[in-house]
């Protein structure tokens, strides 16, 4: 029942858009109405799993969700809601043609709706084929308006992230190989809780060599280093609402995949073989993100490479233990919270300033000061200021390396993670202060809009003061699942 | 005694053969190019012809001239008692294995070179830079290609590897052999100089290798160096048909087992002149600088045999 | 009777390789095309192959599926894209044509050397042509990142994808049929939106050279 209402009303807001010929309004308002009803179904499914269950659905439990999924879910859910609000369809005002505002409509929907599956799925294939679907149904929007930039990112993501997806399938049919020598074939043979089941028997030197295509594969599409290089063009050259959907959560989902498999290796061989892969990959990442981050005159290039750097840190704290993948998950939450708020904010930015460099675009608090206000306080959040959750989140994985003796690693990750903070704050300032060009209006467009975002700084602080105990209870879980 | 004779015998069979293949490719390319064309006999005729012609050389050719078609057919008629055409093993086994033909070609290459750039004229240069290059890429291929066979066989004797490969049938499907028989005749097509390497009815200056080396040759030294081309284009087919496909051939000394090795040799290499003329008339003639591609190709093919024969044991 | 089958299925292995050599010697787009068809029909060869051997009627109806699919259906999007473009030749890719092919040679090694630990753990009849379809996936790999033409590129996704299937046939007889299917929906798909991007490209840069999508840097 939960299933249906979360992998449903996408699917039927989807062909709502695509049926209703020409586009109108109500369309638009109809599918954001829609986008809320994976939200509350996510709330309960998170009530459910606190209550120790975990749901199945279909024959051979082809869905099923556990604590991780349902983390996962919830963040899926609160983005899709945000883009579907805060998207391009519901106002006259907005600078989209009627059919590039179907076109939005129809594919972001879908892309929710893949998504929402590949978190649910309990068959890797299955996972593996969602998360593909995600690639497609994103691709197609990213030149929703089409110009030689727009055309130019979204070719690069769509190849390179084919390519890594292709990369993360041959690592499951070698995992596959793997499982079917030791147990013959079944048609169960690929979910994921028999791979696990399994696991202490299965062939090392075969399930190594799998989970190296399935970090390269799967990193890919999370924006690790070094195949990262489709992100910054992907996420800046989108429309907003695809990229704070793109970064605030599909980065989580490919994470989540990189997450299952590493459950089944570490398993099989003990943990000190994916640790040492994701600590290499994620030092790799933050490197990069951190010193390219440094000159950066785009302001959306920017958010994208302050992703790259959170994904790197998501995935270290995931090779330092159980405390390590508590402060993982806490900062993934933050993170998608945080980094869809900038990317929507970002876009109002773009939408006053008709430019996305940072030199064209000073003088904010004079221009729109609440969007401003929210901007600044977004900055600090992802440069990870305190009283926001992104702080705690950085502490908690700094306390879980030291504690794993990891003090040079952490050392060096603080130096990087001091190198982005100066960085960002230093853009803030040129976006804040300055001189406007002389012909930018002043005053905020549709200022309803304003509300969710400033909600979204609100969860930010409160998960900065005080973690609230249900959320504390789903990550206790989540961490049971990936650490036992 | 009569084991020696019957392998002289062989390398006369092939000389006096050669003339009629090359003969034959270019009746079956005339035929297929809705021509009626010269009979396949009509090289013993050409043949006769510049037999009676005078002999004209420049006045900057040296002895070197003189000597190169005479070292060329001598090299030329080594091979030929070298390679299994009719009878394995063989006596002459103990002279020479496959590295020893290779090596054989090479010499023969060498003189014709030097005979090319010998009389000072610029076809002749050119022609003979041309062809030392090809032989030069061609090599890696030949050595690689040899190096597969033998590692199937256990040794590099020409004799041995046939009759290895006709204990075990079941070899010729392997992919080292199918590649390995790839790899080579590409090799052949480069070193006989047929097409899409070299045109051998050509005289045009950008598209002659071969020809442009004996371009200055008349008389009896021009039938020499054409037969010596013929009987090394017989010899080449025969090698790949011998090696790769070795069933007909005799293995006891018998006069039936004799003839009919005789007769499934010439029809192999009617199969294979047939395929030869094929490809002849549908291919065109590459461009000079896309002739390392194509041997770099064979190359490949060659390593990827070694790689199967080796890996796959 | 095993060694009948897995000779035929090192040879299907090795034809598809060939395939995607002759994929490397050629410049024309078209011929790209041609390649990649004949190397899915090989595919699909060594596919009821299995199937036969192994009394597997499911096989069959999967290689039915990746014919129609790969045989046919995807290389004429692929031909509908060229057909506009006109004479558009991989002049110039990145990495000259020898050269390539000597990589391949290499890669090909590689891929021995790394599927060591596969072959010795299987024990089907189709083990000995594990190498040959990883060295496939390694060859087009390589064929993606040094084109310069878009539609080359996808081509060479489209060989990565087939070189994917083959390890599967050849490791496992196969992936379970409802993951099979996403797969070719998946690919289907895929290709349908890379050649929407393809269109979008053309007609904002009046060409397919990537190297013309450059702009975006740092």
């Amino acid at each position: 029942m939960i299933f249906a209402v979360l992998l449903l009303p996408p699917l039927l807001a989807a062909a709502l858009a695509a049926l209703v010929k020409p586009y109108r309004l109500v369309v638009g308002w109809g599918t954001a109405l829609l986008a809320l009803a994976p939200l509350a179904g996510g709330v309960a499914l998170c009530a459910r799993i606190l209550n120790g269950e975990v749901l199945t659905w279909g024959s051979g439990e082809f869905l099923r969700a556990d604590g991780l999924s349902a983390l996962l879910v919830l963040c899926i859910a609160f983005v899709a809601a945000l883009a579907a609000w805060l998207g391009p369809g519901l106002t006259a005002a907005d600078a989209y043609s009627a059919g590039e505002r179907r076109g939005y409509r129809v594919y972001s929907n879908l892309f929710a709706f893949t998504m929402f599956l590949a978190v649910t799925a309990h068959n890797v294939g299955v996972m593996w084929v969602a998360v593909e679907a995600t690639t497609i149904t994103s691709a197609l929007l990213i030149p929703l308006h089409v110009t030689k930039p727009s055309v130019e990112a979204s070719w690069k993501y769509i190849l390179i992230c084919s390519v890594g997806i292709a990369l993360a399938f041959v690592g499951t049919v070698l995992a596959y190989f793997d499982f079917v020598n030791l147990a013959g074939e079944q048609p169960a043979a690929l979910n994921w809780t028999a791979l696990l089941a399994s696991a202490p028997s299965l062939h090392r030197e075969v399930l190594q060599l799998a989970f190296v295509f399935l970090l390269i594969g799967y990193g890919t599409k999370a924006g690790l280093a070094p195949m990262h290089t489709w992100l910054p063009d992907a996420h800046s050259e989108s429309p907003s609402a695809l990229s704070a959907m793109m970064s605030g959560v599909l980065l989580a989902v490919a994470i989540y995949a990189i997450i299952r498999w590493k459950i089944v290796v570490d398993a099989a061989m003990g943990p000190a073989f994916s640790h040492r892969l994701l600590v290499a990959l994620s030092l790799l990442s933050l490197a990069i993100a951190a010193f390219s981050l440094i000159g950066q005159r785009n302001y959306k290039r920017m958010l994208a490479y302050s992703s790259i750097e959170h994904t790197g840190l998501t995935c270290l704290g995931l090779a330092l233990g159980p405390l390590g993948v508590f402060a993982a998950m806490l900062h993934m939450i933050n993170h998608t919270v945080t980094k869809s708020m900038m990317f929507l904010l970002a876009g109002r930015v773009q939408q006053r300033y008709q430019s996305t460099e940072i030199a064209e675009a000073p003088g904010l608090i004079r221009i729109m000061p609440v969007t401003a206000g929210l901007f600044a306080a977004g900055m600090f959040a992802i440069a990870g200021l305190p009283p926001f959750g992104l702080f705690i989140s950085e502490f908690a994985l700094m306390r879980a390396g030291f504690a794993a003796g990891q003090t040079g690693l952490m050392a060096l990750v603080l130096v990087l993670l001091a190198v982005a903070f100066i960085a960002l704050l230093r853009n803030l300032n040129r976006m804040l202060y300055g001189m406007p060009p002389a012909a930018t209006r002043t005053g905020e467009n549709e200022p309803w809009a304003l509300a969710p975002l400033g909600l979204c700084v609100f969860i930010l602080l409160v998960l900065g003061v005080v973690l609230p105990s249900p959320l504390n209870g789903l990550l206790n879980r989540v961490v049971e699942i990936v650490s036992p | 005694m009569s084991a020696w004779l019957v392998e002289v015998f062989e390398a006369l069979f092939a000389l006096a053969l050669a003339p009629g293949l090359v003969g034959l490719i270019r009746w079956i390319k005339a035929r297929m190019q809705s021509r009626l064309g010269p009979p396949p006999w009509q090289p013993y005729r050409e043949l006769r012809k510049l037999l009676h012609k005078e002999v004209v050389v420049s006045d900057n050719a040296s002895w070197l001239f003189r000597f190169a078609p005479y070292a060329v057919s001598a090299s030329t008629l080594a091979i030929a008692f070298l390679v299994p055409l009719i009878v394995v093993p063989r006596r002459f086994d103990m002279i020479g294995d496959l590295f020893v033909v290779v090596y054989l070609l090479l010499l023969g290459t060498f003189w014709l070179a030097l005979a090319g750039l010998d009389p000072g004229s610029a076809f002749g240069g050119m022609g003979a830079s041309r062809d030392v290059t090809v032989a030069a890429l061609a090599e890696p291929s030949t050595a690689t290609a040899i190096f597969s066979l033998a590692l199937g066989a256990g040794s590099t004797n020409l004799g041995a590897i046939v009759v290895a490969t006709l204990n075990d049938p079941r070899t010729v499907l392997t992919p080292g052999h199918l590649l390995a028989f790839a790899a080579l005749f590409v090799v052949a097509l480069a070193e006989t100089g047929r097409l899409p390497v070299d045109n051998p009815a050509t005289h045009l200056e950008l598209t002659m290798i071969h020809e442009a080396m004996i371009l200055e040759y008349s008389g009896r030294y021009l039938a020499l160096l054409e037969w010596a081309s013929g009987l090394k284009l017989f010899l080449f087919l025969s090698l790949l048909a011998n090696l790769f496909f070795p069933w007909g051939i005799a293995q006891t000394m018998t006069p039936a087992a004799l003839a009919w090795a005789l007769a499934v040799l010439v029809l192999k290499l009617v199969i294979l002149a047939v395929v030869l003329a094929v490809i002849e008339t549908r291919v065109a003639k590459l461009r000079l600088f896309r002739v390392p591609e194509l041997l770099t190709a064979s190359f490949v093919l060659a390593l990827l045999a070694i790689t199967s024969s080796f890996l796959l044991r | 009777m095993d060694v009948l089958f897995s000779q035929l299925v090192v040879l299907g292995s090795s034809l598809t390789l060939i395939c995607a050599l002759m994929l490397l010697w050629h410049r024309h787009v078209y011929a790209y095309t041609t390649a990649f068809a004949w190397q899915s029909v090989v595919l699909t060869g060594i596919m009821a192959v299995v199937a036969y051997f192994e009394r597997d009627a499911e096989m069959y109806f999967v290689a039915a599926l990746f014919l129609l699919l790969k045989g046919w259906v995807i290389p004429r999007l692929l031909r509908r894209i060229e057909q506009p473009l006109g004479d558009e030749q991989e002049l110039r890719p990145y990495v000259n044509t020898a050269t390539s092919l000597l990589v391949c040679a290499l890669l090909v090694l590689f891929a021995y050397a790394v599927s060591r630990p596969l072959v010795a753990l299987s024990r089907l009849p189709t083990r000995a042509g594990m190498p040959l379809a990883l060295g496939l996936i390694f060859i087009s790999l390589f064929v993606i990142a040094s084109r310069k033409k878009a539609l080359t590129q996808v081509i060479g996704f489209l060989m990565l994808e087939n070189g994917i299937a083959l390890l599967a046939v050849l490791g496992t007889y196969g992936i379970p049929l409802v993951v099979e299917l996403g797969v070719f929906l998946d690919l289907l798909l895929g290709v349908i939106v890379m050649q929407l991007v393809i269109y979008h490209i053309r007609d904002t840069f009046e060409s397919i050279d990537v190297e013309q999508l450059g702009r975006l840097r740092h």
